[in-house]
């Protein structure tokens, strides 16, 4: 099997990931590259979240949340919002492309759209090829 | 903590559900070999009787100390599942969930890799589990008071069983008299009873009801608080606020109608004597059906699920217009005995109670019925000059594949109902969700269809989306019961999930205070230390991943437990490569 990528979704529990359960509900298809943690909101994802998956191989990391006016708690989106460009900021530093980290809103109606999203999400990363991470993770694995 | 601990893991199959696309015997021969695994099974289904007996019976058996089950998702069976481990005496935190059906089998379509998936979720429900800690559920006060938004025929009812229970109820309508839509309604299909009576029984028992506060020309400006104990503030007559503190809120907001001139082929705004259902309604309850300048028609053509069904407004059938366009056949024939009606429908729905009944005796007092598809629907055009009649209807007839022409004197076109303009308003105040066209969201399409996402606020009737009186009145009782059973109780249990500081950690920065949306953080100036108010903070997590000092736990939701699922996730993937 050629390269396949390892997405970790962080997804709010009230509208981002009702919103891929009802994707389930309704039998709408998406590849199996993302494995789904759930937060109460995006809020609560920390910036270590994302630098944790990226550093244990994970070739990309989706945060989903609410659309802006619609966060069951009023402004906790917004929050992760202001958080996401300092940590974009970080990643470039440390040398990690633009498209293995996306804030996307994804609400509890749209089980379509998300899985828009992870079929992009995924097709970009497999375009773009495995995180520098892993490669190193995988070539010191062989040698031990 | 952790090492030792004797974790229970249950693969359910979900009958077919999952177990057509996970190999769900892979999936327990793969984590039974995970450390602290002390025993792992497949099964049928774990959510019923004999599954919950099989962990109950397994936690005294093997002494377990945890429980994951790799179902459906957490959204649905977490409840279940907490309850059965509680039952077998495990604190009901002990559990996780490891969602592979609606997160997985029913989302993918490669065995083999929907198989890997199941795998790595489960592992991270395994890794997640030990770090699990133990919590007592909350016990608050609760208000026996009631806040019922609009006063239509679903707001009216939800009032007056409260208010029959001896509960109080605060009724607050926008408009400036209480009836909402049914207000505009003549008579009532099937059973043609008239709609006035049914209201005026209504509002007459609430009006005189010391129980129930009405406020008229009222809106909610604010909410705050939680279940058994909101505050409201309310707005009478765009000044006057009154302060209110309840322990339940009932949203029975109810619908608008379609805008029909936005369907530009039925010339509503155009030809004069194209009238909605709700003129029409109008006319019926003055007693004359009449056009413009003032003479009885002679052909009248009514229009089936205008704004509804085809997609190109609304793609969701509205439930009531079949049948009310029944009803006007009835009607019209009693005001203009003389009029020749025909019925232009996509599908007759007639799914009710008594409506088949009512369709075959309608289509008895001659009505002509016809049937379009409902992406080609007819046009109306003027009538040519001459003519007796004054516009005509052209329709592709399905059933026998004809162009068929009909004159036409009036043409009602039976409008499809929506959300209201302001429901995002409303949503936000009394924190819900709403779907795609802007209907309330409940907790349970099925199971618990009043409920919301928010603990202490209901929805009934139209609100939550297009519904006749039956069904509306159905669901007001519906959320009265909810409320009432709360009551009783007297007290209520919360979840004991929220945020805490630790105050040794805790420099006394302030920065949570104002993160928080809730105004849930205090701070000490003796101490020098913020402090979260259990029962305020509703657990977004936000003050967590903002405190500088990383002083803020998230209890059920804290890093290590996020970190243990990151490397479950991760860690199987590489175990394999
Ligand atoms: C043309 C037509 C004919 C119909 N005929 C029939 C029939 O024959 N038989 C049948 O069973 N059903 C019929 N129905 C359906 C019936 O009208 C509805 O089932 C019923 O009106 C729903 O009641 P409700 O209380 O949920 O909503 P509504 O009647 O819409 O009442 C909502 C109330 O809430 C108020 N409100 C809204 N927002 C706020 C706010 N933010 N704050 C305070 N107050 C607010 C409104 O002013 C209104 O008073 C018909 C519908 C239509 C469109
Ligand atoms: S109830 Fe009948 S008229 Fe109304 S939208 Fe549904 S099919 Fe069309
Ligand atoms: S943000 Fe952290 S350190 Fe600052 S006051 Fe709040 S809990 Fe204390
Ligand atoms: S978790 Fe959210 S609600 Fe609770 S105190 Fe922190 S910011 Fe406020
Ligand atoms: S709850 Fe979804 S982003 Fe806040």
């Amino acid at each position: 099997m050629g390269f396949e990528p390892r997405i970790v979704g962080f997804l709010c529990n009230w509208c981002s990931y009702t919103g891929a359960d009802l994707a389930g509900t309704s039998r709408i298809k998406y590849q199996p590259n993302v494995s789904i943690i759930r937060v109460m909101c995006s809020a609560r994802i920390d910036p270590t979240f994302v630098l944790k998956a990226l550093s244990m191989g994970a070739d990309g990391v989706v945060i989903c949340g609410c659309h802006p006016v619609d966060c069951h708690y009023i402004s906790g989106n917004y929050k992760a919002m202001r958080r996401f460009p300092l940590l974009k900021k970080l990643l470039k530093e440390f040398g990690v492309e633009d498209e293995r980290v996306r804030l996307e809103w994804v609400s509890a109606s749209e089980g379509q759209r998300f899985s828009e999203v992870i079929n992009d999400m995924t097709d970009k990363i497999r375009a773009l090829g495995p995180s520098k991470i892993r490669v190193q993770l995988d070539a010191d694995k062989v040698e031990r | 903590m952790t090492t030792e601990c004797k974790i229970g893991v249950y693969v359910c199959s979900c009958g077919t559900n999952i177990g057509k696309m996970v190999d769900c015997d892979a999936v327990t021969g793969y984590t039974k070999n995970l450390p602290g695994v002390a025993v792992c099974k497949s099964y049928k289904y774990m959510c019923s009787n004999p599954g919950q007996e099989m962990i109950v019976k397994d936690i005294q058996r093997y002494g377990l100390d945890r429980v994951v089950v790799a179902a459906c998702s957490p959204r649905m069976h977490e409840p279940t599942f907490r309850a059965a481990i509680s039952h077998g005496g495990l604190n009901p935190y002990y559990l996780e969930m490891a969602n592979i059906r609606e997160q997985c089998s029913w989302v993918h379509d490669d065995h083999q890799q929907a198989t890997d998936k199941a795998k790595a979720l489960t592992c991270a429900a395994v890794k997640r589990v030990p770090f699990h800690e133990p919590f007592d559920m909350q016990s608050v006060p609760m208000n026996s008071a009631s806040l019922v938004i609009g006063g239509g025929v679903a707001g009216l009812t939800a009032a007056l069983e409260l208010a029959d229970a001896n509960q109080p109820v605060y009724l607050v309508e926008k408009d400036g008299k209480l009836g909402g839509n049914l207000a505009r309604i003549d008579l009532t299909s099937p059973y043609l009873d008239s709609a006035k009576d049914l209201l005026a029984e209504r509002i007459c028992r609430v009006t005189k009801n010391p129980k129930i506060t009405v406020m008229l020309n009222s809106e909610v400006e604010s909410i705050s608080g939680y279940v058994g104990n909101f505050k409201a503030q309310i707005k009478s007559n765009g000044e006057a606020v009154t302060d209110i503190e309840i322990g339940s809120i009932i949203v029975c907001t109810g619908f608008r109608e379609f805008d029909a001139s936005k369907v530009g082929e039925y010339g509503y705004g155009r030809f004069p004597n194209v009238v909605t259902s709700f003129d029409l309604e109008k006319m019926l309850k003055e007693g004359r059906v009449v056009m413009k300048d003032g003479k009885t028609p002679k052909y009248v053509t009514i229009i089936n699920c205008v704004g509804s069904r085809s997609g190109k407004y609304n793609r969701y059938c509205s439930r009531v217009c079949c049948m009310t366009a029944l009803k006007y056949a009835n009607g019209i024939k009693s005001a203009a005995p003389d009029a020749f009606i025909t019925n232009l429908y996509t599908d007759m729905n007639a799914f009710g109670k008594g409506c088949e009944d009512f369709y075959r005796r309608s289509a008895e007092r001659d009505t002509i019925f016809m049937m379009f598809d409902k992406h080609a629907p007819p046009t109306v055009s003027a009538a040519g000059k001459g003519e007796h009649f004054n516009m005509l209807v052209k329709v592709n007839e399905i059933l026998s594949g004809e162009e068929v022409e009909i004159p036409a004197d009036m043409v009602v076109l039976m409008v499809g109902m929506e959300a209201r303009e302001d429901s995002m308003n409303v949503a936000r105040l009394v924190n819900i969700s709403r779907d795609k066209d802007g209907w309330f969201i409940e907790s349970h399409p099925k199971l618990d269809p009043v409920a919301t996402s928010t603990d202490g606020v209901f929805i009934a009737g139209a609100c939550a989306s297009p519904k006749d009186i039956p069904d509306t009145v159905a669901q007001a009782r519906a959320t009265t019961a909810r409320i009432l059973a709360k009551i009783c109780q007297g007290e209520i249990w919360v979840e004991p999930v929220y945020a805490e500081i630790n105050e040794d950690l805790c420099s006394g920065c302030r920065v949570c205070n104002e993160l928080c949306p809730y105004s849930a953080i205090d701070y000490d100036p003796v101490k020098k230390r913020s402090a979260i108010i259990s029962v305020m903070c509703k657990s977004c997590g936000g003050c967590v991943a903002g405190c500088p000092s990383g002083a803020i736990k998230a209890r059920h939701f804290t890093d290590k437990q996020i970190f243990e699922q990151i490397e479950g996730v991760l860690e199987w993937a590489s175990s394999r490569a």
